[in-house]
């Protein structure tokens, strides 16, 4: 078998507009290009999301727990949701597609990032969400004139790789991801001390506020206890793979 | 160019042969059904209350509404009997015009009658299909030959997605394995809309090719063979209500070991295999992109392997209740032969040959075949029906 899987070569094909614009397909993803940049989409539940460099590519246990997050939050009244770090938009997109009684803001230090989350919430014709740009990790976050606390829900994919990890990751991470998205200091923990500080401010989350968090293949435990120390209860979700992948945490 | 042979095989049921059967037996059997409906009929009327407003009674009514068209047949052929019994004396009639008049009258309704007889009292009772509403999903597996067999099934493909847009279907790849050498060596296509299972569920069967390879340089025909499979398509919602698994009982299990996933990781790993534990049916979906689209892609094609298995079974039952033993479809029986050195196919089961094979494979003879496999259906249905009412 060559590099390419056949599938992957099947799906280039259907993306391609003729013969020879196949075979540039095929050079850019021999180069090492990721599949989802070279096609421009990534589907991700019911959505087509466009994607483009360095904006991180929506993975598919994130799809996975967010599909059961949209299951538990369904049928709730009203509720406003926040997602740190939105990337694409793909968590608090299909949260708000998947739960009509729903309306997000999603915040990204990427610009870049957060034009993309706009025009994808476009492309799905979701009008309940807005993106704009803001960092969490400063302390005057709270504040930030467009947040409108205190949120329902709060999501975050926050970048976890630690330092050391992301040396040894492939190519097609590393040259085409962009750092920021991916990098959680030396720990790969920092994001997640930051939440929990958040979660832990006055009037920043409403009292029966829920919480879910992805978290690397093995951080379940340090997170849950950070967001036990934050006087949470949790719960692990474990990825397809079976790996533990998402911690749901509630008051 | 088209050309029957009714009389290939002995259990062949040709419309001809029907009527000609019916005729041998003086249609008693066929009218002592529509007897027994009409008769039916007159209880049901009476049952209708003065006011016609219990639910039982808009039931009644609707089927007094079915049942309008036999009616209108048996009106006309009692009729039709009693214009000809006025019309016996007049036969012998001392004067030669008003006889020969009498005579021509006479043929004429006998001609009404015959046409009732085996046209339309046998059209109106077949029943009406169980699964008129439901759409398709077709799955060819090459066999027997090696590419031949990959190269004849991407043919039959392209056949059907053909016969789907002109019948007004739309159909969808669902799945598609190419064969390294060409042609296809699997595919899954659902065909879309309503009457599309009833159109395709003749195809399931083996499909057996006979022709020269390209790469035969001896020019020495070969024999290949493809199957397919015909599965019942469920809406969503109706699919739940059907309840014909439980999640509990449905094992998902994602292919390929992905190291630390997550961020660490973005490659395509998207193919989904499901496991039916009570019934042990395997279906694995990597076509799609998405977990979730192969995961929703792969329910529904076991919804429809356990709605096929249920349909099945449901016509076993009826069979055992009836006690007649009608031999049941066996998806490994060779159905149909394309033999491209005599430009000819020849289904099997109804001893039926087209004389052009391209016009099976590149034009809209299929729907030929489709419609005499229909038919036979029908009559064997209207047959099962009349043993029913003597046995
Ligand atoms: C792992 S990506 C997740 C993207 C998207 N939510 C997903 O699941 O595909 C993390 C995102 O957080 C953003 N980010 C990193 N540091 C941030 C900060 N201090 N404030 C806001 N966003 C940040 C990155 O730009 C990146 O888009």
């Amino acid at each position: 078998m060559t590099l390419l899987s056949l599938l992957e070569k099947k799906w280039l094909r259907q993306a391609a507009s003729s013969p020879a614009h196949f075979q540039s397909l095929l050079r850019r993803r021999r180069k090492g290009e990721p599949l989802q940049y070279i096609i421009g989409t990534q589907p991700f539940g019911p959505l087509n999301l466009r994607v483009r460099p360095p904006i991180l590519i929506p993975r598919p246990e994130t799809e996975h727990w967010a599909i059961q997050l949209a299951d538990r939050i369904q049928n709730r009244p009203r509720r406003t949701l926040l997602d740190l770090g939105t990337g694409s938009g793909c968590i608090s997109l299909l949260l708000t597609h998947l739960c009509p009684a729903l309306s997000a803001h999603a915040v990204d230090v990427n610009p870049a990032a957060v034009e993309l989350a706009n025009e994808n919430a476009l492309l799905c014709s979701i009008d309940r969400f807005q993106a704009f740009q803001a960092d969490f990790l400063h302390q005057d976050f709270p504040s930030h004139p467009s947040l409108s606390p205190p949120y329902d829900i709060l999501v975050s994919n926050p970048p976890y790789i630690p330092l050391a990890e992301y040396l040894t990751l492939s190519d097609d991470v590393k040259k085409y991801e962009d750092p920021r998205a991916l990098l959680g200091g030396n720990s790969g923990l920092d994001f997640y001390h930051a939440i929990a500080r958040l979660a832990v401010r006055e009037r920043f989350l409403s009292p029966d506020a829920i919480i879910a968090l992805e978290v690397g293949h093995n951080q379940a435990d340090a997170v849950s206890a950070i967001l036990q120390s934050a006087k949470l209860r949790t719960d692990v979700w474990p990825d397809p793979w079976g790996i533990p992948r998402t911690i749901f945490a509630y008051r | 160019m088209l050309f029957f042979r009714p009389w290939i095989r002995p259990t062949l049921r040709s419309f001809s042969t029907f009527s000609a059967r019916l005729q041998q037996q003086d249609g008693s059997r066929i009218l002592r059904v529509v007897q027994r409906l009409i008769d039916e009929r007159e209880t049901t009327r009476s049952q209708i209350s003065q006011d016609m407003s219990t639910p039982e009674d808009i039931a009644r009514l609707r089927k007094l509404k079915e049942s309008e068209p036999l009616q209108e047949a048996w009106d006309e052929w009692t009729e039709a009997n009693k214009n000809l019994e006025d019309l016996k004396p007049l036969l012998s009639d001392p004067d030669p015009s008003m006889r020969s008049l009498a005579s021509e009258e006479y043929e004429s309704l006998d001609e009404t009658r015959n046409n009732l007889l085996q046209n339309t009292f046998p059209s109106l009772l077949v029943p009406p299909s169980t699964t008129a509403s439901l759409s398709a999903l077709v799955e060819l597996k090459s066999g027997a030959g090696g590419i031949e067999s990959s190269l004849f099934l991407a043919e039959l493909l392209r056949m059907y997605l053909r016969f789907a847009t002109n019948s007004s279907f739309k159909s969808t790849i669902v799945a598609e394995n190419e064969n390294d050498g060409g042609g296809t060596k699997d595919a899954i296509v659902e065909i879309k809309g309503e009457g599309a299972y009833d159109a395709f569920r003749w195809e399931s069967g083996v499909h057996r090719v006979q022709r020269v390879p390209a790469t035969d340089s001896a020019g020495r025909v070969h024999t290949s063979t493809v199957a397919v499979i015909v599965l019942p398509l469920l809406e969503e919602k109706d699919a739940e209500k059907e309840e014909l698994f439980s999640m509990s009982d449905v094992k998902i299990e994602v292919m390929r070991a992905r190291g630390a996933g997550g961020q660490h990781v973005n490659k395509t790993e998207s193919a989904v295999r499901l496991t039916h534990i009570p019934s042990g049916i395997t279906v694995s979906m990597q076509d799609e992109r998405s977990q979730h689209q192969n995961k929703r892609r792969a329910f529904q094609v076991l919804t429809a392997r356990l709605m096929d298995q249920k349909i099945t079974r449901e016509i076993a039952e009826r069979r055992a209740t009836r006690n007649n033993l009608v031999k049941s479809a066996d998806r490994s029986e060779k159905i149909r032969t394309y033999n491209y050195p005599q430009e000819r196919v020849t289904d099997h089961r109804i001893g039926m040959s087209l004389r052009n094979l391209t016009s099976v494979m590149e034009g809209d003879a299929l729907h030929d075949f489709i419609s005499a496999l229909k038919k036979d259906h029908e009559e064997t249905q209207v047959e099962d029906m009349l043993r029913e009412t003597e046995g």
